[in-house]
């Protein structure tokens, strides 16, 4: 019963789905996550008659064949690298991008990993840090008499000292940006990882050459949306279930032939 | 007396096979692009030992088989997805994809963007564009594929400037039963056929098309396979009590 193992594909399948859509719905609330979606495929046909094979010996062609189909597989779960919407706190770290680019953050181990996550804090040395405690790449120190930080739309980061009337720049925030942004790897706390189907990051700066421009005081959320995720939750539910009843249909089947013999 | 089991039997096989399609389509009820397949059968007069001089001629025998899978070619619904990368087609057109095993066909418009920057179907197949593969440069940002294909972008540094990056292709054919299921939805071209340009569909950017197997059809067709498959095997369980009976009855010795 080839229809078994299709019906098992299918609901393997659905399994997925529901995988992928829980992790969507369960980072609803994440700063700057991007959902994925489950895409499918149908596998491979075994073609039991062949199309254009002779029926008779005039020479009649059979005009189309019998294809057999053996299921559905997963071919990836690509996230859907659309921008988030900005939503206001007010607090002077935070920093979303609005357009193209990651930042990039310095791992424990030295190696760069890029974020859209841009709730950074101060460290104990007045670093510019990620909510995890990472370095952001440049380094940026802000001094300890500052009283006020401007990080403007190209990146800049201004502080305001006493004693003096105007600001001055104390770094400089770079991005990166991927050809294919869909291809990173992503390890968890909203951090992403080059891998070679993303290709080489380009760094530049904010607000140039394509990149987006930053705004203090600002979060990217989630690009999840609600309504369409549960509507694919309801879809995959389904399939599974047609996928379930697929299964006790060959299982009727196969008993009743069984049965034959009493 | 054995033509029955028979009968019933070429029956079975064909409802197996029906069933095989059946799961097939609910298996990818979610799969994006993906045709449904329905099954054709036939009868098939049994050649059999006859005589036909007689008054009462013999009967002849007629058996089922299948004689071939069919796709139904209509489009499936269009899902929104916001993203710059799905194209769904509005249209009987098909895309163009290379595949190591020659072009291919494919609704499923579910595309990424390559390591190399090119436009790529989710198992990485090239896209074909009229004149060959759609090739991004790092810094494009800003996708647009308008209802004939042209693919344009921003340039990254020359705000407000757009350059094109190439025009996809929208292949048609006069009879879409020309075209074979190769897997991962994408369909060959039977031999001897050529693609035509289809100038009527139109591309659909940010949208991408689901399966469009009819589940509530697939599963009263799965009911009415179970049914059938059932029946038949009554059938057969009864003729075959039948003919012990017959035996029985027939061998007993008048005490």
């Amino acid at each position: 019963m080839r229809a078994l193992h299709t019906a098992a594909t299918g609901m393997m399948a659905q399994e997925l789905n529901v995988q992928v859509i829980s992790n969507n719905i369960a980072n609803m609330r994440t700063t700057a996550y991007k959902r994925q979606r489950a895409e499918f495929q149908d596998l491979l046909y075994e073609h039991v008659s062949r199309v254009g094979a002779q029926t008779s010996s005039q020479g009649n062609v059979l005009p189309a064949g019998i294809e057999l189909g053996s299921g559905v597989k997963t071919v990836g779960t690509p996230r859907i690298m659309t921008q988030g919407s900005l939503a206001q706190t007010g607090k002077d770290y935070d920093v979303a991008i609005r357009g193209e680019g990651f930042f990039k953050v310095t791992m424990p181990d030295g190696s760069t990993a890029y974020t859209r996550d841009g709730s950074f804090e101060l460290d104990a040395q007045g670093r510019i840090v990620t909510a995890n405690g990472n370095l952001i790449q440049p380094g940026i120190t802000i001094p300890q008499n500052a009283t006020g930080v401007t990080i403007n739309a190209q990146g800049q980061v201004l502080v305001t000292q006493p004693g003096q009337t105007t600001q001055n720049q104390v770094g400089q925030i770079e991005l990166s940006m991927f050809i294919n942004k869909a291809g990173l790897k992503g390890i968890g706390d909203n951090l992403y990882l080059e891998t070679p189907a993303s290709g080489a990051p380009q760094n530049g700066t904010p607000q140039l050459n394509g990149f987006g421009d930053l705004q203090q005081g600002n979060l990217e959320q989630a690009n999840v949306e609600a309504v369409s995720e549960i509507s694919d939750l309801i879809a995959a539910q389904r399939a599974y279930e047609m996928n379930a009843k697929v299964i006790s249909a060959a299982d009727q089947m196969l008993s009743a032939t069984s049965n034959l013999m009493r | 007396m054995q033509n029955t089991l028979l009968v019933g039997l070429s029956r079975q096989v064909v409802l197996r096979r029906e069933l095989d399609v059946v799961a097939n389509n609910i298996a990818n009820v979610n799969t994006s692009g993906f045709k449904a397949d329905g099954a054709v059968f036939e009868e098939f007069i049994g050649k059999t030992a006859r005589s036909d001089n007689m008054s009462n001629r013999d009967r002849q025998v007629s058996f089922v088989r299948d004689r071939a899978t069919w796709t139904d070619f209509s489009s499936g619904s269009m899902e929104r997805t916001g993203n710059a990368t799905d194209v769904a087609i509005n249209g009987k057109g098909f895309f163009a994809v290379q595949t190591p095993g020659g072009e291919r066909y494919t609704r499923n418009g579910g595309f990424l963007v390559d390591n190399t920057g090119q436009l790529v179907t989710s198992e990485g197949y090239p896209v074909l564009g009229e004149n060959g593969p759609i090739q991004f440069q790092p810094n494009d940002v800003n996708i647009k594929i308008s209802g004939d294909g042209t693919v344009s972008v921003a340039v990254a540094g020359n705000p407000g400037q757009e350059s094109q990056r190439g025009k996809l292709r929208m292949v048609g054919f006069d009879n879409p039963a020309m075209l074979q299921k190769a897997g991962v939805g994408t369909f060959a071209l039977k031999d001897g056929a050529t693609p035509i340009p289809d100038t009527q569909s139109k591309f659909v950017q940010g949208s991408v098309e689901k399966s469009n197997v009819r589940s509530v059809v697939e599963m009263t067709r799965m009911i009415e396979i179970t049914r059938t498959y059932t029946q038949v095997a009554n059938m057969m369980q009864q003729q075959s009590d039948m003919r012990r009976t017959a035996i029985d009855k027939l061998a007993e010795v008048p005490a």
